[in-house]
Formats: C-alpha cells, sequence, structure tokens
C-alpha cells in the first residue's frame, strides 16, 4: 500500500526556459523560487516515485492517432523532445512495473487509456520538473491528458481519471511513497490573437473555488469558462485530475501571479494529503 | 473570443499541420526547408495559398487556416520568427469585443 506523500499543481511553459528575461529579473527569480520551494516541498516528501500529470504539445502525438489518455510505460524518458527548448538534453528513470500497473488497473476500472513505450517528455513535464530541481534518477510515470487537439475529454472525466488514479496509487505494493505532479495552465493563450492577454479573473475565481474545497463549483466553472481565459487553461485537465487523487484534502496556492510577458498566469498549489 | 477555431480540424488545417509537424519533428526535414522551402513545400501538395502563408512567415494567416496553435507557436520559434513579430502578426487578429468574453 503506498503512501501519497504530496499532490502538486504547477504552470508549464517553455517561454521560462527559451525567454526567461520578457519579464523584471526580479520576478523571474521569484518564480524560479517559487518552483524550487515547491521541489524542496516535494523532496521533504520522499517519495519513491513520481506520477507526472501533464500534457503532449502535438511532439508524440499527431492527427494519424491522438489518445484522450495516455500512461507512460517506458524504463526511461528522454526529454526535451523539441529541437528549440532552451533545455539541457535529460534522461529521466521510468517506474516501468508503475506504468504497467496503472494501465491494467485502469481497464479494470473501466477507463481506456492508450500507453506508450517510446515517449519523448515535452516542456510540459520537464520544465516544471527543471525548475524545482527534481532528481531526475526519481523514477517517473508519465499520465499524459489531450489538452491540445479538440475534440478534449471532459473536466470531469478528468477528474474522474484523478479519482481513479489516487485510488490505484494508494493500493500498489510496488513502491512506498509516491508524489503527484499535476502541471498546466492557468489562464494563458498559446498564438491567438489574445496571447500575452492573461484573463487573471478567471484564475483567481479557479484558485478561490479549489481553496474553497468546491469540487463541483471548480468542475463547474473550469468547463463553463475555461473559453474565456485561452486554449493553454484548456491544461488545467490535469489540475482536475489532481482534485481527484486529493480524494477531498484541502487544496492550498503557493504562489500565483499573472505574468503577461510569459503569456501564462503562473499558479503552484499543493493538496494537503 | 473561442479558445479554439476548429472542435475538429478541417481537411485544410489538418494539411498544415502536417508541414509544421514533419518540418520540426523529422530528422532532415528543417535543414532541407531552409535550403529551399518551395521545392520543401511542394512535397506535401498543399493549396498554394497555405504555400505561401508558411513561406512567408505569414503568422496571421497562418493562424486563420485553423492550423494548431502549438504546431503554429513551435514553428513560429523553431523558425526563429523574432518573437514580437508574431506577437503582433497575432495582436492585429483581436477585436476590442473579442477579449475575454467567451
Amino acid at each position: 500500500m503506498a503512501e501519497i506523500t504530496g499532490i502538486y499543481t504547477a504552470s508549464h511553459t517553455p517561454v521560462m526556459l527559451n525567454f526567461p528575461d520578457r519579464i523584471p529579473a526580479e520576478l523571474k527569480d521569484e518564480i524560479f523560487g517559487a518552483y524550487k520551494a515547491m521541489g524542496d516541498d516535494f523532496m521533504s516528501g520522499k517519495p519513491d516515485a513520481l506520477i507526472v500529470l501533464s500534457n503532449d504539445h502535438l511532439h508524440n502525438f499527431f492527427l494519424d492517432n491522438f489518445p484522450a489518455y495516455c500512461i507512460g510505460c517506458a524504463e526511461s524518458y528522454e526529454s526535451p523532445i523539441e529541437h528549440w527548448l532552451h533545455a539541457k538534453r535529460r534522461v529521466f528513470a521510468g517506474d516501468q512495473a508503475f506504468g504497467a500497473y496503472l494501465l491494467q488497473e485502469a481497464y479494470q476500472a473501466d477507463f481506456d487509456p492508450s500507453f506508450s513505450m517510446e515517449m519523448v517528455l515535452d516542456h510540459g513535464s520537464l520544465t516544471p520538473l527543471e525548475l524545482a530541481g527534481v532528481d531526475p534518477d526519481l523514477p517517473i510515470v508519465p499520465v499524459l491528458i489531450n489538452c491540445v487537439q479538440p475534440p478534449m475529454p471532459t473536466m470531469r472525466r478528468s477528474y474522474a481519471l484523478g479519482q481513479f488514479l489516487g485510488r490505484a496509487i494508494r493500493a500498489y505494493e510496488g513502491v512506498d511513497r509516491v508524489a503527484i505532479l499535476a502541471t498546466g495552465g492557468i489562464s494563458h493563450d498559446i498564438a491567438t490573437p489574445r496571447m500575452g492577454m492573461v484573463n487573471e479573473e478567471f484564475d483567481q475565481t479557479f484558485l478561490t473555488l479549489m481553496e474553497k474545497g468546491d469540487i463541483e463549483g471548480t468542475l463547474r466553472y473550469a468547463t463553463d469558462f475555461v473559453h474565456t481565459a485561452g486554449n493553454g487553461c484548456e491544461e488545467i485537465r490535469m489540475w482536475m485530475a489532481a482534485m481527484g487523487a486529493a480524494d477531498g484534502a484541502p487544496f492550498r496556492r503557493a504562489y500565483y501571479r499573472a505574468v503577461n510577458d510569459w503569456y501564462t498566469g503562473i499558479g503552484i498549489g499543493r493538496f494537503e494529503v | 473570443m473561442a479558445n479554439w477555431q476548429e472542435m475538429m480540424p478541417s481537411t485544410r488545417a489538418y494539411l498544415m499541420n502536417k508541414v509544421l509537424y514533419e518540418l520540426h519533428h523529422k530528422p532532415d526535414d528543417l535543414a532541407a526547408y531552409k535550403a529551399d522551402a518551395e521545392a520543401y513545400l511542394a512535397r506535401f501538395g498543399l493549396p498554394q495559398d497555405l504555400a505561401d502563408c508558411i513561406r512567408n512567415n505569414d503568422v496571421a494567416n497562418m493562424y486563420l487556416t485553423g492550423v494548431n496553435p502549438y504546431l503554429l507557436r513551435a514553428h513560429c520559434i523553431g523558425v526563429r520568427i523574432p518573437e514580437d513579430v508574431s506577437l503582433a502578426a497575432l495582436r492585429s487578429l483581436l477585436t476590442h469585443e473579442d477579449y475575454n468574453n467567451g
């Protein structure tokens, strides 16, 4: 039986690595400090394995075959896949047995994810791991959600997937301590006319609903208002999955700032599991 | 405005997506494109207007084809269209009533 040591949520954007100096140095340092603080908190839980809830940005998946959900079942994961990303090439250890377990349990629980033994992680996984200073030798299982190409799975289904993951992780006997990092969102537009116009009102309402523990209200708000907060905000499906895995544990925001020159609402938080 | 132009890719969007995807994922494609964009694009049998807006780095018109925004964004960075140029091209399509009202 595994213990969940922490469930973290954090935005990601390649701009942090490619164009970090588009914002003032003090602000950049403050944000990088917030990611590092998340990483320190995360490592203090001494996890043996990490579930990374993230999304592929049309690198591993294309319109020839695009899964709604995909569980990584590889021994290791190279990163980054983007030739243009300003990041050191790294290889993350994978927990193949854990991935295979989650996949098989998912089918038993009436979820139908695809799986991949060839996944190469993109900035969506790499950026927060890199900024948090997570040890690449800590074995990971990536769980990817389609947030980038409509039609996409619903917010509610992503929450339900997270509920399943929480139950399956807690029942797993292969490791003792597991952390979850859900990464994406919050308000941001990618390559649209609104790019760089973060909807802070959406983000504040969304974070407040989560802090109130209003799960139904959060799901409804995410579903009904995501269209006001940008195509990148569709990535809050990972936050919905984290909320499902948290099984009612309270959420606390650690950091929020609307950063227009990084085009993104930078939010970091954790569920007090 | 809505988050997406197309809730299911049209064939035109698919064709442009295919080019931008292969250009930045197949090992020799970016070099081939840089060496001779016209010859590279001819491989795909694109309608001429789509080929033209790719070759001309016409970010606004690429957006209007319904191309996947992540492929467009990666392309802008990958072929080094200056950040402020691609932003300005996109912003030129914004009308006031579009902003955050769905």
